[in-house]
């Protein structure tokens, strides 16, 4: 029967292999002791007990003393405190089947009536008869960095948060539908107060679970006073902040059949949408207006 | 004085055949169009055309249109009372209090158009400093505070005379006057100095704050071409100034004609020209903007205006806008005969005040038929029957303001001039 490996028996094997990290360094010009240290913290850094920048803070003098400006360099000062998320998609139109899964699965998630959907999936044949190619442009709301629907709300009830993500408070909203005019990407819709009711049992029971608030029935005729529902005020897509904040991704990226849409921060240079976004093939829609969009499209 | 307040003024109104009956159907109107005003209040805007892709329709067409009419009457009131043209002072008043009914009837179409109307005093208490809608509701308020002072230092002098009367219009006078009110050389001068003082800081506010704003408020939508340009806002003042002037010509020549007191033909024909010159400008300023729109050849620049000049919606341009709103009166006034006509100066100023809510209706509809986004579906939008009725039933609250107020103020001309009459 083979004898049991523990711990220490892993070790002497690997001390075994390895060479000695003391006798190595000693033998380079430079110190060991910088490198025992160092190569101590790297690995903490790596098991998550030490902050990188920590790291730097400690090792970068020493680094500076041991081998001069040639081989290392200042601290490169972020403009933006790291560690601030900033949610952004990337679309992939050549994996875009135009299934429209992901209109359905916001209609689900969101539970928006007829008349408005936050997502919407845009279908245009293109050039003629044999050259002919069949464009699937599905938009949500773009959550611009400058969005004009912020910039014309009278009552300052539609506004950007920290996270990037435009959002509306429905309470304030005195439903004058400027946003919608002032949309380039006609992301907005206005709850004319329709509801399933007839086709799906209990439709008005529940509202939009939007921003994780309890908004109480929907009225059965769209009656907009006395309520706290979102009729008669103006509605879109808020990429499922409510299930942002549990940790999930937005309904429609999840569900993608052919994994076309990737969620993440944009402004951590190491995720995926970062370096999808610093790809050739992207583009965003509009991009002359200046409206500054985070949805971004690969072509 | 006491003679005066015991004639034509003092007695008060007089419930004559022809006031009855249209009391009757302005209120008949009204409380029809109330039906339907009611109804929109408890479905909400289902009862309207409107949808996400056109979502301002009517009621905004006819808020700018009545906001314009507000603007184009208190400008025309500031030629009299700044600069002095005295020709026109029969309008005067009457040019002032036209301008603060059209502003309460504008403020009117925007609460039946706001989802919520119950909260329309949130955009006083939340402030966004960048919105132009938002400086535009401020604004208004200020102007219509001002019209209304303005409106009752005009008035004072009447009002003070009419006090000793019995009549209603006495009572309503004693509750607009102080007990010490007088009306002596010194006061008339004060008077007529706060006059010219309001008018001055009215101006600026109605062309920039009121009604160039109102234009703002389309022209900073980067979103839709056809509105996106910096001449669009001064289209709007002077279109202003074209149906405030047009609008006034026809209620005072309606007025003079109901109550049979003589019209000054003079005054009217040289109204109509003044009406006619601000319609050409207003013309050439429209040209220059459609040139560069199409110059551009982008696509939806020039879909949106082949949408206003060429589509299902173009009766509106070509039949309202320039047919019966701009050739026809011109055509009218520059007539030798028919321009010293008050019949024919009546109808072409009632054709352009028409004419201009043609062009209230090519500005905000048919720029939001054309997608914003191409490959949308297209708006397509016509106001509702119920629309329609809302419309008259606001319009018939106007009117039963301005009725009112005619009946109840002393709003005609000064009793100098009635003096002479009687």
């Amino acid at each position: 029967m083979l004898k049991q490996m523990l711990e220490g028996d892993w070790n002497s094997i690997a001390d075994a292999m390895v060479p000695d990290a003391k006798k190595e360094l000693d033998q380079s010009p430079y110190s060991t002791q910088l490198g025992v240290a160092m190569a101590d913290d790297a690995r903490r850094v790596i098991a998550g007990e030490l902050d990188i920048k920590e790291f730097h803070k400690i090792h970068h003098k020493n680094l500076l003393g041991e081998f001069g400006d040639m081989m290392t360099q200042d601290e490169i000062e972020r403009d933006e405190e790291p560690g601030k998320v900033k949610w952004a998609m990337v679309i992939d139109l050549q994996k875009c089947i135009g299934c429209d899964s992901c209109t359905v699965a916001c209609k689900a998630e969101n539970r928006t009536p007829p008349g408005i959907s936050y997502n919407v999936v845009l279908e245009e044949e293109i050039g003629e008869f044999p050259n002919l190619a069949k464009v699937n442009l599905p938009m949500p709301c773009m959550q611009c960095d400058h969005p004009p629907c912020v910039q014309v709300c009278p009552v300052k009830a539609t506004f950007k948060l920290e996270n990037g993500i435009v959002a509306i408070d429905n309470d304030r909203c005195i439903g004058c539908r400027y946003c919608i005019i002032a949309c380039p990407y006609g992301a907005r819709s206005y709850d004319f107060g329709e509801s399933y009711e007839d086709e799906m049992l209990s439709f008005n029971d529940a509202t939009s679970p939007e921003y994780g608030k309890e908004r109480g029935p929907r009225n059965e005729n769209g009656t907009p006073f006395g309520n706290n529902n979102p009729v008669g005020t103006v509605r879109k897509c808020n990429f499922c902040l409510h299930r942002l904040e549990r940790g999930e991704e937005p309904a429609c990226v999840e569900t993608c059949i052919g994994d076309a849409r990737f969620f993440g921060d944009i402004n951590d240079p190491n995720s995926t949408v970062s370096k999808l976004a610093a790809s050739p093939r992207a583009f965003r829609l509009k991009s002359e207006l200046g409206a500054g969009p985070n949805v971004i499209y690969l072509k | 004085m006491s003679t005066y307040a015991k004639g034509k003024l003092g007695n008060g109104p007089k419930m004559s055949k022809g006031l009855k009956g249209w009391l009757a159907f302005v209120l008949i109107i009204t409380a029809v169009g109330g039906y339907f005003i009611l109804e929109r209040l408890i479905l909400g805007l289902d009862t309207t055309n409107l949808s996400s892709i056109t979502p301002w329709g009517a009621w905004i067409a006819f808020y700018i249109f009545f906001v314009g009419l507000s603007a184009g009457s208190f400008l025309l009131s500031s030629l009299i009372y700044v600069f002095g043209m005295h020709q026109y002072e029969r309008v005067g008043k009457m040019a002032l209090f036209t301008a603060v009914v059209c502003m309460m009837v504008a403020l009117i179409f925007v609460l039946m158009d706001l989802g919520r109307p119950e909260r329309a005093i949130n955009a006083m208490v939340f402030w966004n400093v960048l919105s132009v809608l938002a400086w535009e509701i401020h604004f208004y308020v200020v102007y219509i505070t001002l019209l209304v002072v303005e409106l009752w230092i005009a008035m004072r002098a009447d009002l003070v005379r009419l006090r000793p009367s019995d009549s209603l219009r006495g009572k309503i006078a004693r509750l607009l006057t102080f007990k010490n009110s007088e009306v002596t050389e010194e006061t008339q001068k004060r008077d007529h100095k706060w006059l010219k003082i309001l008018g001055i800081i009215g101006i600026p506010l109605a062309i920039l704050g009121v009604h160039g704003g109102t234009g703002a408020l389309f022209a900073v939508v980067g979103a839709r071409e056809m509105w996106n340009s910096g001449v669009f806002p001064i289209i709007f003042v002077v279109s202003a100034m074209v149906s405030g002037t047009a609008l006034l010509i026809s209620i005072y020549i309606i007025k003079s004609k109901a109550t049979k007191t003589p019209i000054d033909t003079q005054m009217v024909t040289s109204l109509a020209k003044m009406m006619v010159a601000f319609l050409f400008i207003d013309l050439l300023l429209q040209f220059y903007e459609y040139l560069v729109g199409v110059y551009q050849l982008d696509s939806v620049g020039l879909q949106s205006l082949a949408t206003q000049m060429g589509s299902a919606y173009s009766w509106s341009f070509w039949g309202v806008q320039m047919g019966l709103g701009a050739l026809v009166p011109i055509i009218i006034v520059f007539n030798k005969k028919l321009g010293q006509s008050v019949n024919w100066i009546l109808f072409a100023s009632i054709l352009v005040v028409i004419g201009i809510i043609g062009v209230r209706f090519n500005i905000v509809v048919p720029s939001q038929i054309v997608p914003v986004f191409p490959g949308m579906p297209a708006g397509d939008y016509y106001p509702t029957f119920s629309e329609w009725m809302v419309s008259v039933g606001i319009a018939g609250i106007g009117l039963l303001m301005f009725t009112a107020g005619d009946q109840l103020l002393p709003l005609e001309e000064s009793p100098e001039a009635s003096g002479e009459e009687e």
